[in-house]
């Protein structure tokens, strides 16, 4: 063998024990050389569309598709996560453990166990979680509860190095997966509910070295201070937790990651619009610089976070192909942007809005109504979305060839106060607001699984919910969309009108993310079943002697003809 | 009724008042709850869709209150490492409280 065939070799066989920055680049790219075997990326792509080409799963062999394992977490927090996959290896994460699975026979080759302090929970908001892990060059890299950085070993998941975020006693938790864009480690903190200021981390994947840190509220003398009140250090103290993997555009070098609640809720201590909070940040990932902001919600009084997937696509606007950044916000709006600049295009309402009438096209801010006086003014108040949103964390999915969203919407309104704003307790709850439930009309859904038009924000099909209102994450596949119900129902909808085509009763509920991806030429789906997290904060009572908790992984494939 | 037998009515009356919580401990308790536990227990204890309803918790079970929040309990987490015992004891007070409060 020459030498430069030797160097061939050896780069061949690099690339297929540790993935590079390339192929993170290509993962859910819909070019030639798609490697539909793995699954690298948080999203399926930096995109975050969820979606997948595949089409051996379609609408006329889904009869067919059938469970072929199933591996037992070892965890009644419950299951959130979106899997990755690398060579055939599964890697899957939950607030405790860290596992690697092989694919084809779904036998467990590693398994990682977290030991946090059992009082950890107490600043966890909505339910003790993690939503994935991040993989690059050997390392599977996770957050932990207890705001730490972790990268192990992909072949054995021994640990390579940790590093400390924060104190989770200030209130800080991790939850989220990481992101690695141009070889930085990004992360966000979650933990508005207890005052902690917001913040993006770049870290080196190598050492675990913070590389950066962004805080999401700028402090005195930064610009974007001055949206605070200058007489007292609401700022300090002011939210914006990071805490939902942003997407990246590799061609313009930017990361888009969605920045939360302003805190307290109850908004008498924070006059101003208070940036960066519940906003859009377009920052360079080696730096963590902020190129340009969006903000959806200036003085958030409603928590309406902005950290809901921020998806990337193409879209024609007017005639012309735009890049895009589009988000179903929680307060109500669907709004595309032009990411390469931060310039608002669309802004349409998706779900029953009356604490603002409209977006202004002009200043891009929404034109607030009698409704947010009210709530402003501390009165109780009958508030649509409720502040959990006209939809929650549960990713929706984009699908490039019918340049449709598809998403579980809330149709929900809450009897909104916000009461005394009281001095804040590090470590502890800093909200003050009651948020008690409306009578509701008999029939009356709960929520919708929909398709949106981007631009329009009108439906092309919608399927009421009258019973439990938030599904689990979308997944685009070919013609079909998979998602999951709190009551552990595994289910397939036709795409193009929302129609059931198929259902598999998995062993708990399901709030986590489903992916599909080939392995040996054979088109699978994985998804983890899992009651916990905020869904099961909200109906715990009323699932509890329905769902049994217990998370596992389940893959399906077709059976042969 | 002589002055004694009157004081000895009113130490009597007074002594089974003090069973009932102080309304200053009350209202610590009610701060506590409104800051820490109304997110999920609901506010004012009116909507616990996502834990225990704590208009249900029997009076008489005052140890087992107390130490399920110091300690922490199913996916309830331990509240013992930042409350005070007194604030514990508070939110017992306004727990036991509940119906003559908002009656139910």
């Amino acid at each position: 063998m020459k030498r430069y065939e030797w160097a061939l070799a050896l780069l061949v066989a690099g690339t297929a024990s540790a993935q590079t920055l390339d192929e993170l680049k290509a993962d859910g790219q819909l070019s030639d050389a798609l490697k539909t075997d793995n699954v690298l990326t948080y999203g399926m792509g930096y995109h975050l569309q969820r979606y997948s080409p595949l089409t051996q799963i379609n609408r006329n062999t889904i009869k067919r598709l059938v469970p072929v394992w199933n591996v037992s977490l070892d965890n009644n927090w419950g299951e959130q996560a979106q899997p990755l996959v690398y060579n055939g290896v599964m890697y899957v994460t939950n607030a405790r453990h860290t596992v690697a699975i092989d694919v084809g026979t779904g036998k467990q080759i590693w398994k990682h166990t977290l030991d946090w302090p059992n009082d950890t929970p107490r600043v966890v908001c909505c339910g003790v979680s993690n939503k994935g892990a991040a993989l690059y060059n050997g390392r599977v890299y996770r957050t932990t509860l207890d705001a730490q950085v972790l990268a192990l070993d992909a072949k054995t998941g021994k640990e390579i190095w940790k590093t400390k975020v924060g104190e989770w006693t200030d209130g800080i938790s991790l939850t989220l997966a990481p992101l690695i864009a141009n070889g930085v480690l990004i992360i966000g903190n979650s933990g508005a509910e207890f005052g902690v200021r917001g913040f993006i981390d770049g870290y080196d994947p190598d050492t675990g070295k913070q590389l950066w840190r962004r805080y999401t509220i700028p402090a005195r003398g930064e610009k974007g201070n001055e949206t605070w009140p200058q007489n007292n250090n609401a700022w300090e103290v002011g939210g914006g937790s990071a805490w939902i993997t942003g997407s990246y555009d590799p061609q313009l070098d930017l990361i888009y990651w969605g920045t939360g609640n302003p805190a307290p809720w109850a908004s008498q201590s924070r006059a101003g619009d208070n940036l960066y909070t519940s906003s859009v940040l377009a920052m360079r990932p080696k730096t963590g610089e902020i190129v340009w902001h969006y903000q959806f919600t200036p003085n958030d009084a409603y928590d309406y976070d902005a950290c809901w997937e921020l998806i990337l696509a193409e879209l024609k606007v007017a005639g012309k192909p735009r890049k895009v950044l589009m988000q179903l916000n929680r307060n109500g709006f669907l709004y595309v942007l032009d990411r390469t600049n931060g310039q608002l295009i669309s802004a349409k309402p998706y779900e029953k809005v009356n604490w603002a009438s409209q977006v202004d096209m002009k200043t891009g801010r929404p034109v607030e109504t009698e409704i947010a006086k009210s709530i402003r003014d501390m009165k109780a108040t009958e508030h649509w979305p409720s502040t959990r949103g006209g939809k929650n964390w549960q990713h929706a999915a984009f699908n490039p060839n019918t340049g449709l969203l598809y998403a579980n919407t809330l149709h929900e309104g809450r009897m909104y106060r916000h009461l005394e704003t009281k001095p804040f307790e590090k470590g502890q709850r800093y909200q003050f607001i009651e948020n008690l439930p409306l009578p509701r009309a008999a029939g009356e859904p709960v929520g919708h699984i929909e398709a949106i038009d981007p631009l329009t924000a009108e439906k092309k099909w919608r399927v009421p919910l009258t019973d439990f209102q938030i599904w689990s994450a979308m997944l685009a596949s070919g013609d079909l969309l998979f998602t999951g119900k709190e009551t552990g129902e595994f289910i397939a909808l036709d795409a193009a009108t929302g129609k059931q085509l198929w259902q598999f009763q998995t062993g708990s509920g399901i709030n986590a993310m489903p992916v599909t991806y080939t392995y040996k030429g054979q088109q699978y789906v994985t998804v983890l079943s899992g009651i916990g997290g905020l869904y099961w904060n909200i109906n715990r009572e009323a699932l509890k002697d329905r769902v049994p908790q217990g998370g596992s992984v389940w893959t399906f494939a077709l059976l042969p003809e | 009724m002589d002055l004694r037998a009157l004081a000895g009515v009113m130490l009597a009356t007074s002594s089974a008042f003090a069973q009932a919580p102080a309304p200053q401990v009350i209202q610590r308790g009610a701060d506590v709850y409104e800051r820490n536990c109304s997110p999920c227990h609901g506010a004012r204890m009116q909507d616990p869709q996502g834990a225990f309803d704590l208009r249900k918790f029997p009076h008489n079970e005052r140890e087992r209150f107390i130490a399920a929040v110091a300690r922490g309990k199913n996916q309830m987490p331990a509240w013992g490492g930042m409350l005070k015992p007194e604030d514990i004891e508070a939110l017992w007070a306004y727990v036991v409280s509940a119906e003559s409060l908002y009656g139910h």
